[in-house]
């Protein structure tokens, strides 16, 4: 009697279980109204699609705004109001929601991928990007497409020509730079008795031996690959798969003697003494100067990897104007000089680097020693405004389809989990 | 009690069960079955997952990734017997020797669990820091070589995890020694046992249902831990828990890290039964 009941509420909950099983697949970013199977080849209609559907925006600002970004991205002062948004509010009238919901591309993009697939407003009008994510998005048909002529003069009038026309985003249609980083080599004079000037330093290993455990790299698949790459000679935004291979297996020589793979942690570890000589990003490395002036950020010879984050405004936005708006409005020098005295990153707008020196200016005819020379410090710093030598070293990173960054991970998975 | 629930007095017990089953439904059966589904599933983040009941991606999971899968099986182990050895005698020596000192000492062992073990673990990392506090002492004075490192070693994964655990550990073993009666041990010297074999004969056999409890306590937690690699080790301590969060969250591939989710769980209920067994069918009960 047990026996058999037992096997029946046994034979209820498999029929619910397959049940529930075939119920729960996870719906595709597909066109609304098809629920058919996606034949995974198609990404590309979307993509001939999107260039000649109407740009957003072209009305006045709306009411309200909100702005999603990453942690420490813009400027605070010490009550940890946002000079910046607070200017604008007022400026513009638009009740700005800042967020810094921004952790990560991919597990951000996890977040709101499945409004955007169903065709909903994602509650963000502004979201930041690094740039591969941007051409993934784009390629989607998840961004809104801009007419930066028409809603971002300010962008044309004082970005960089460096900014204008990258190749994940040819024209700026779907965005306009935030900030952008270098990803080169930084290392400690102290622990290293030779001066750092090529990527053969960080990879070789033969002369990386002395440096054994001292070595850090990346843990952010591109970065890695990209740096990896142009030791190989290769430019990273038209590597083939063979490429990648090579690059994996530069990595995979490099390995025994790399003491981890970092995020953003690696800066405590070149601080601290761990790492001699590490994979580095410019912004870090700048504030890492300001306590110890030692030590170094280097473009390497073969080249570094200029990345840049981005404003986009997502499909389904509710306030595309607003959005637009605040686009132009940090375009304005004066704003994107506010900006970078506090975040340190590199501005697109190089006209910011001569009103910083206007507010060194400023400070010390205010007698402020201490904030003139931390300004002066950010104004001088090749790592803030870099020399037209080092952009001219400079790389973006291969926008990759879902074919590729799948193989590309897998290959990357087996360098840093050993 | 309703004239139609005394009709059916039997459904009382069941009646009883009903906010606990649904608890588990809610929180364990249908986000399982929601796991399971997605690692049969095949796709990507862009193109959306369908199901295709791709049973062969469990060996493939397996043949990618069981160098992680046993480096965490191998570590949870090790770190069993090592806080199995510590906290033995810490909880012997309370249950047995704490006198009026006893609640403090119980204190003291819960004191960690007031800063979240995130922070403790990532203090470690600076205290084991190459050129920190103790290291760089040690090696100013000669005593270690300059090359000497403890962080992105397995010691110091090792290390960590048995250190988050330990508490786990000795509360069980605390308890199940707390209710021996020492007067079995009194008979026990009274009948020509020595300490030795009083405590081989006697105590320990008493405790056995303390040891399963906390063994399990440490060995599940530990096998699945990811923060101590992540903090404390390097590319040749990653474990499992590891990989699965970087599947999840940086490469987007649910179905792989669901079907890694999944195996780990069979793994560890795997070696939960066969240690069940060892110990002769006790009960995970204290």
């Amino acid at each position: 009697m047990t026996t058999h009941r037992t096997r029946t509420t046994f034979a209820i909950l498999g029929l619910c279980l397959a049940l529930i099983l075939a119920s729960c697949g996870i719906e595709p970013e597909d066109s609304p109204g098809s629920t058919s199977s996606v034949d995974p080849g198609d990404s590309g209609a979307t993509d001939s699609a999107a260039p000649s559907q109407a740009a957003v925006g072209g009305g006045e600002p709306e009411d309200v705004l909100n702005f999603a970004n990453w942690p420490l991205y813009i400027d605070e002062d010490d009550d940890g109001n946002r000079p910046t948004i607070d200017q604008f509010e007022e400026a513009t009238g638009v009740d700005v929601t800042y967020t810094e919901s921004i952790e990560d591309n991919n597990s951000f993009f996890g977040t709101i991928q499945p409004a955007l697939a169903a065709g909903d407003d994602t509650g963000y009008d502004i979201i930041v990007m690094t740039d591969w994510m941007i051409g993934n998005m784009a390629r989607l048909g998840y961004l809104e497409p801009l007419n930066v002529e028409r809603d971002v003069p300010n962008f044309l009038e004082n970005a960089d020509a460096v900014y204008l026309d990258r190749s994940y985003d040819p024209g700026n249609i779907y965005s306009v730079p935030w900030q952008s980083g270098i990803t080169g080599i930084g290392y400690n004079p102290e622990l290293v008795d030779e001066e750092i000037t090529s990527l053969a330093q960080l990879f070789d290993p033969e002369l990386i031996e002395k440096y054994c455990g001292q070595i850090g790299m990346f843990i952010e698949m591109r970065d890695a690959m990209s740096l990896a790459m142009l030791y190989n000679g290769v430019t990273p935004s038209e590597a083939t798969m063979e490429d990648a291979e090579a690059a994996q297996q530069t990595l995979l020589d490099q390995a025994p003697c790399v003491r981890d793979y970092y995020g953003n942690e690696y800066a405590q570890g070149l601080a601290d003494g761990s790492l001699a000589i590490t994979m580095a990003w410019s912004g870090d490395v700048f504030q890492l100067q300001l306590d110890n002036p030692d030590l170094q950020f280097v473009v390497p010879d073969e080249g570094g990897i200029l990345w840049t984050d981005n404003m986009a405004i997502p499909k389904g936005a509710a306030h595309p104007n607003a959005a637009l708006a605040m686009m132009d409005y940090v375009y304005d020098p004066e704003v994107a000089a506010q900006i970078t005295e506090w975040v340190n990153y590199i501005t697109p707008v190089p006209g910011a680097q001569e009103i910083i020196l206007q507010h060194v200016a400023d400070a010390e005819a205010e007698d402020d020693a201490e904030t003139a020379d931390y300004l002066r410090a950010v104004a001088e710093s090749p790592l803030v405004f870099p020399t037209a030598d080092m952009l001219d070293r400079l790389f973006s990173y291969k926008v990759l389809d879902e074919e590729e960054e799948r193989a590309w991970n897998e290959l990357f998975d087996e360098v840093v989990a050993g | 009690m309703p004239s139609w629930l005394r009709r059916h007095r039997g459904l009382v017990p069941y009646l009883f069960l009903v906010p606990g089953g649904l608890w588990l439904i809610a929180f364990f059966v249908i986000p399982l079955i929601t796991v399971a589904s997605v690692a049969l599933q095949e796709g990507s983040l862009g193109t959306g997952y369908r199901l295709t009941f791709n049973f062969g991606i469990f060996p493939d999971a397996i043949a990618r990734w069981d160098t992680q899968l046993l480096r965490s099986l191998q570590f949870g182990l090790i770190v069993t017997v090592l806080a199995m050895l510590i906290g033995y005698p810490m909880a012997y020596t309370i249950a047995f020797r704490g006198g009026r000192y006893k609640n403090i000492l119980l204190l003291l062992v819960i004191m960690p669990f007031f800063t979240s073990f995130i922070i403790r673990t990532i203090s470690w990392k600076f205290i084991l820091a190459d050129q920190g506090f103790v290291l760089g002492t040690l090696k100013d004075i000669g005593i270690v070589e300059p090359g000497f490192r403890l962080i992105a070693t397995p010691v110091a994964v090792i290390a960590g995890i048995t250190y988050n655990f330990l508490p786990f550990v000795v509360l069980p073993l605390y308890v199940a020694l707390e209710r021996i009666e020492p007067r079995l041990i009194e008979a026990a010297n009274d009948l020509y046992a020595s300490r030795f074999q009083a405590f081989i004969r006697v105590t320990l056999p008493l405790s056995i249902s303390g040891v399963f409890a906390a063994s399990l306590l440490s060995f599940i937690p530990a096998v699945g831990d990811y923060l101590n690699a992540e903090l404390l080790g390097s590319r040749n301590e990653t474990m499992i828990g590891n990989v699965i969060q970087r599947l999840y969250l940086v490469n987007n591939d649910y179905p792989q890290a669901s079907a890694l989710s999944l195996i780990l769980m069979l793994g560890i209920l795997v070696s939960v039964f066969v240690y069940r067994r060892v110990l002769r069918g006790q009960e995970l009960t204290v």
